[in-house]
């Protein structure tokens, strides 16, 4: 059976390698081999995608969030955690917490972390989400960007 | 920022120190004390504040302890022994550079794990070394306590409490000094579990310095983890802390600083209140008793005199009735009037009789009355403005700037403004050396040493030169905004806003490289000690005096000799159509750009001159476009000579080429989309 017709028409997936469907002419072409793509002074701040078939010029899948969707959708965290496990970001302000991982393993920001007492296994409490998520270690208040706090993995304690 | 640091450094070179003198490094967390210590030791002032980051430079004195002479050293601030940023490296390498030196660790009593773990780092140098805890009274306030002696007895070195702005603990300091040893916690944070800190100091070579390179932080967390798992192992037998269950006024009080609601009412009042204080009191008020009551009435007319007297020649000086009402701000248009300055004076402007023909030496004592009292003169305009207009201006502005860096605010604006900073390749911790800059943009440039990596030193160096002004010209503006409409102020705001953006995200581009990630430390909010405030005040007037006059009179110097030799005239025909054509001012505001190439205030208070005089020279979008484009020269000598140092000469060179043309390009732009402005 052949796939829903909008899905198959959407001119999205920006993927590097992915193929690119024209929504004027269905032709399907390797998004490298836009004929706009090479020697172009815009380079990669245009966000335009030109069909090798017929020429016609349109809007590649956006490639960050608008600052809306960000707003209205909350962000999905794909990884499986235990149901207990979540991001300190995701604490209501004054709620302690263990911290069970620093997240990714980005070496130089564990390491700067983990002077100010940042570890896994620390006790932590969160002070405020935004403007920068604030958390307090002992004695220590600590302002982190928000991508920072999404990252780190606490385990809230009673 | 640490005015007086720089100047200490100069005194004693890092090699000047004796062979037999004894060395002690003064060493710990960011903001826990050590200047202030430093201070009490060695009684010399050094600049210190509530924020991470005050010192970035090394800072020695001597001073003599129990008949040694010993040299005291300062350094900045570091969590561990791993250069993150310049000035921790500085401190590293000063460690290295000492390798006999006593190291005393300060560390803050309530945050005692994170002093641990550095002193556990330290220990593992093998240096005589000794452990302050500082502001004891803070972890009284938080029901804190520390059991000092087992503590001693587990470190094996001498641990001593202090509260140092109250300095209590100095003189037990001192004696302890002597008692310093290496520790005998042995060795680094794989074997330090299971040992007590009970055995004796043994001879042991002095260890190097492990030379970490950066890319080893993955290690470098689990050391630290490891460590932190020590230091919990020792404060569970020596230190206990209940904070009390609901949250003190200075703590809420901070957190309301940078919550994201009430973060903008508070800095809208911050706002508000320097307004009012430099803007319309300092720049308003004290400027008008100054400037008509002190110099214009009393002070020129003596000088004037004095002149007459030694340097006699024929000619007649105008007298004038001075009329100065004296009233105190409440808002740009109201005031509380208080007086009224009223006296008839003699002024600068003279007539000759009409047949009088001078002699040559009547002509040299002519020049030199000019040189001192004319229209250009030393007197009547280099040190009216410097004292008259500047320093009541920068007195209001580094009081209040003083209360607010002890207080602990400016870390809280940070996080105000971390997200705007990253859409311009920085961070909020950019925002330091920026509000340092409205101090003083010279030494702010020093202060990006904090930031961790070249693009953002380089893109804030940028914008600390282009659109942060310094207190002196911050002060002129806020009085020249004071005469236009909220709107004026308003509109100058955000454009200066704009372009600090938008330069900043260009710059980013040009410069290219990495932004570090924003990870902050907050310190507590304190009340400022007023002693310090006023220290710290008097510390910088002492700076601007030394620095700002002498620039002052010789820019005085050049107007008049330019003007003797005509040349004034000419530069001004020749400036028309810059000044005239393009920024659509007077042909005479010539004259404020040629010396804001000296300095930018020098410049501002040139234009607050003709828009304060009595018959204003300048229309309201005059004003604008002169403050505009005042506001965004490069701010001094100094600063490109600051520029070059901590860059290269280049760069100082491709900013101020970008600087200029850009200022009169915005200025000219102004004057012709500003006439739809409500000013």
């Amino acid at each position: 059976m052949a796939p829903p017709l909008g899905a198959a028409e959407l001119p999205s997936t920006a993927t590097p390698g992915a193929l690119v469907t024209c929504p004027m002419c269905g032709y399907e072409f390797d998004r490298d081999d836009t004929l706009c793509g090479h020697g172009c002074p815009l380079g990669s701040l245009c966000n335009l995608v030109r069909c090798s078939n017929c020429g016609y010029e349109f809007p590649d899948a956006p490639r960050r969030r608008s600052w809306l969707r960000k707003l209205l959708s909350r962000s999905k965290r794909p990884e499986r955690l235990p149901p207990d496990v979540r991001a300190v970001s995701e604490l209501a302000p004054g709620e302690a917490a263990r911290v069970v991982c620093l997240g990714e393993r980005n070496s130089s920001r564990s390491g700067t972390l983990s002077v100010f007492g940042l570890v896994a296994g620390a006790e932590v409490t969160l002070i405020q989400r935004r403007p920068a998520c604030v958390v307090r270690i002992g004695e220590t208040e600590l302002a982190l960007d928000p991508e920072i706090a999404e990252d780190l993995l606490v385990r809230p304690t009673d | 920022m640490t005015h007086c640091t720089v100047r200490d450094t100069t005194l004693e070179s890092p090699t000047e120190g004796r062979v037999d003198e004894r060395q002690i490094l003064l060493v710990g967390n960011p903001n826990v004390g050590k200047s202030v210590l430093f201070r009490n030791l060695t009684q010399r002032y050094v600049t210190v504040s509530n924020y991470p980051g005050t010192t970035v430079e090394v800072v020695r004195a001597r001073a003599s302890f129990d008949g040694h002479t010993t040299s005291v050293i300062d350094t900045p601030g570091l969590n561990d022994l791993v250069p993150r940023s310049e000035d921790a490296r500085v401190t590293i390498d000063i460690l290295q550079e000492n390798p006999d030196a006593t190291v005393v660790q300060v560390a803050d009593a309530k945050n005692l794990q994170r002093a641990l773990l550095l002193t556990l780092q330290l220990v593992e140098l093998r240096r005589p070394m000794l452990l302050v805890l500082n502001m004891l009274d803070e972890l009284d306030e938080r029901g804190g306590r520390i059991d000092s002696t087992r503590l001693a007895e587990i470190l094996g070195i001498p641990v001593v409490e202090t509260v140092a702005p109250q300095d209590r603990g100095t003189a037990e300091l001192i004696s302890a000094l002597a008692e310093a040893r290496p520790s005998t916690l042995n060795e680094g944070p794989h074997r330090t579990a299971r040992t007590n800190g009970s055995g004796r100091a043994r001879a042991r070579p002095v260890r190097p310095l492990p030379v970490v390179p950066p890319e080893a932080h993955l290690d470098l967390y689990e050391a630290n983890r490891l460590r932190l798992e020590r230091a919990k192992e020792i404060l569970v037998e020596t230190y206990s802390i209940s904070p009390p269950a609901r949250p003190s006024f200075k703590v809420r009080l901070g957190f309301w600083a940078m919550h994201p609601v009430k973060g903008l009412f508070f800095l809208a009042a911050v706002l508000l209140a320097v307004f009012w204080f430099v803007g319309l009191f300092g720049a308003g008020s004290l400027v008008d008793v100054l400037e008509v009551g002190g110099f214009s009435q009393r002070l020129n007319p003596l000088a004037i005199q004095a002149t007459d007297k030694v340097l006699p020649f024929p000619h007649e000086h105008a007298r004038e009735l001075i009329v100065q009402p004296i009233a105190l701000p409440l808002s740009p248009a109201h005031e509380v009037r208080i007086g009224i300055l009223e006296k008839t004076a003699i002024t600068p402007d003279y007539t000759m009789p009409p047949d009088a023909a001078l002699s040559p030496t009547q002509g040299v004592l002519r020049f030199l009355h000019d040189f001192l009292v004319g229209k250009y003169g030393a007197i009547t305009m280099a040190l009216s403005y410097a004292f008259a207009i500047v320093l009541p201006i920068v007195t209001t502005f580094f009081l209040v700037f003083s209360m607010l860096e002890d207080s602990g605010y400016f870390p809280r604006l940070a996080i105000m403004l971390n997200r705007s900073f990253r859409r311009i390749g920085l961070n909020g911790k950019a925002v330091l050396p920026m509000i340092l800059g409205l101090g003083c943009a010279t030494m702010a440039t020093m202060t990006t040493r904090i930031l961790e990596t070249r693009k953002e030193r380089l893109v804030t160096t940028m914008l600390l030169a282009l659109a942060v002004p310094c207190s002196a010209q911050l002060g002129v503006l806020l009085a020249m905004m004071a005469t236009l409409s909220p709107v004026g102020a308003v509109a100058w705001l955000g454009l200066v806003a704009g372009i600090l953006l938008a330069v900043g995200w260009l710059s980013a581009r040009v410069f290219g490289g990495e932004t570090s990630e924003f990870i902050l430390e907050i310190p507590p909010i304190r009340r400022p000690q007023l002693s310090n405030v006023f220290v710290k005040t008097l510390s910088r007037l002492e700076w601007y005096l030394k620095e700002v006059i002498p620039i002052f009179v010789v820019g005085t110097a050049v107007l008049f000799l330019l003007d003797k030799l005509r040349l004034l005239d000419w530069i001004s025909r020749a400036g028309e159509p810059l000044i005239a054509g393009w920024l659509g001012l007077p042909a005479e505001m010539s004259n404020a750009f040629l010396v804001g190439f000296m300095r930018r205030d020098f410049g501002a208070v040139y234009v607050l001159d003709a828009v304060q005089a009595s018959q204003p020279l300048l229309t309201p979008l005059q004003i604008f476009v002169a403050m505009v484009t005042i506001t965004l020269f490069m701010p001094c000598v100094a600063t490109f000579l600051m520029i070059a140092r901590e860059h290269s000469t280049k760069a100082a060179l491709r900013m101020s080429a970008f600087i200029f043309p850009f200022a009169f390009l915005v200025g000219g732009l102004v004057y012709r989309l500003g006439r739809w402005l409500p000013l």
